[in-house]
């Protein structure tokens, strides 16, 4: 059983990937505290694309609740992921549905 | 003892609560106001499902317009895409019964809740859910996104009819338990997908009975942390307990390298909260502070944030309705007490006994 370090001191990398048709954003990557919420990731593209229905993926399969810990996600994506894993979070996003 | 017992997994299943429904006051047009509405929300529904059948209760006085239905429990808006059951074990600190509800038809709280268009939503948010928990059990979710049309829609229709059956039909191709040596999927290893709500409750708060009404949602936390069983030489995977699961999740609650792992305290009556154990941790701070007297206000003020979060104790543990014995194997709680989509949810009540006296 892994214990983890303390959650409230771990920032996350967050890499943001448009999918189908949704527009690219010109700074993709950005840095938030793993104590966040995922509704500040949510927030935050909405104001940069100006869209009220965003359609958010973790994985390019699921799409977690607003209430998730940013470290939550991060940790939960690296669980799978003992080679090549980057530090990051990929969110993909699009403007309709990507993953039914 | 079994890992998975079918009794044990039909009484979630048909886990209900009674609820009492009443319609806001500001959207009662008529007088006299309609009666409230009794119904039985099953634990493992969700409320926007119960809509179908209150709604006709409620019709006739409705102002004109429409909006997303919701519900609140003493001014708190409920989060709808939590089970019915969940959100009665977190904010009924004593079981209210029936459990007294108020239904909003008008005027969302778009600030609080995310928005809600009924049972389609419901559904996405319960797919999503399955998907997640396939993920941190299989590492993809390519069984649930590969489910053909008819099958989801079994899956559905058996989940909202409360057909356990017909469900288990259909959720045992996704290969995602139950969990043990002897099921039929042998997952003796792995990761279970588990979402614990934390109710922490006021530093004056002994009993259960004094607790006063969740405000806000600030005031729990919510994670979604899964546990990870490696199988380690001499200790076969199943036989963890549920208190190891739990040290697992909230490792901050049950460790303190001075004390044995059984100074856990979970509310149970025949514990009363340890008074000698909260001397001995004053005598321990009283050590610390073996100092010149003028020093001791400041080193009190020190200390005293550190001592106060030693003593946030684990009140209750509380899933399915049920307060669950500690020592019993982790992979029979999830097994048999796990919801539909997999998860597994967990209440968790903290409070400090500590008299700052």
């Amino acid at each position: 059983m892994a214990s983890e370090s303390p959650t409230s001191e771990r920032k996350v990398v967050v890499h943001l990937r448009a999918t189908g048709d949704a527009p690219i954003l010109k700074q993709a990557k950005f840095k938030t505290a793993g104590t966040n919420k995922f509704s500040t990731v949510i927030e935050f593209l909405r104001r940069q694309l100006h869209r009220d229905t965003l359609f958010l993926y973790v994985n390019s399969a699921f799409s977690p609740n607003p209430d998730e810990l940013m470290i939550d996600l991060y940790n939960v994506r690296g669980l799978w992921r003992n080679f090549g894993f980057d530090g990051k979070l990929v969110v993909n996003y699009a403007c309709s549905m990507a993953w039914g | 003892m079994d890992l998975y017992s079918e009794d044990a997994a039909r009484f979630v299943w048909e886990g209900a609560i009674p609820i009492q429904i009443r319609l806001h006051e500001s959207q009662v047009t008529t007088l006299p106001p309609p009666p409230p509405v009794q119904i039985l929300g099953p634990r493992i529904g969700y409320l926007p499902l119960l809509v179908s059948s209150i709604k006709p209760h409620f019709n006739d006085t409705l102002p004109p317009g429409s909006d997303s239905v919701w519900f609140e429990y003493k001014g708190l808006p409920l989060k709808w895409y939590i089970p019915t059951g969940v959100l009665f074990d977190l904010l009924c600190a004593e079981p209210e019964r029936p459990w007294n509800l108020t239904v909003h038809f008008r005027g969302y709280p778009g600030e609080t809740l995310t928005p809600c268009d009924g049972e389609d939503s419901v559904k996405w948010s319960f797919i999503n859910s399955l998907k997640e928990a396939a993920y941190i059990i299989n590492g993809n979710c390519k069984n649930v996104m590969n489910m053909s049309q008819p099958d989801q829609s079994e899956l559905w229709q058996s989940f909202t009819k409360g057909n356990m059956d017909g469900y288990t039909r259909v959720s045992s191709k996704l290969k995602l338990g139950p969990f043990g040596e002897d099921s039929a999927v042998k997952i003796t290893a792995g990761r279970i997908p588990i979402r614990l709500y934390l109710r922490i409750l006021g530093d004056d708060v002994y009993h259960l009975e004094d607790v006063t009404a969740v405000e806000s949602w600030d005031s729990i936390s919510y994670i979604n942390r899964p546990v990870e069983i490696h199988r380690e030489e001499g200790e076969e995977g199943h036989y963890i307990t549920f208190k190891k699961a739990m040290k697992c999740l909230l490792p901050e609650f049950f460790d303190d390298e001075t004390s044995e792992p059984d100074h856990v305290f979970v509310q149970r009556e025949d514990n009363d909260f340890d008074a000698a154990n909260e001397n001995s941790k004053i005598t321990g701070a009283g050590a610390v502070m073996s100092c010149p007297e003028e020093q001791k206000c400041a080193d009190l003020a020190f200390v005293k944030p550190h001592s106060t979060k030693k003593v946030n104790q684990i009140k209750l543990i509380r899933i399915q309705g049920i307060e669950v014995d500690l020592e019993i194997p982790f992979f029979w709680v999830v097994n048999n007490l796990k919801n539909p989509e997999y998860y597994l949810h967990i209440c968790v009540y903290m409070g400090s006994s500590l008299n700052h006296a």
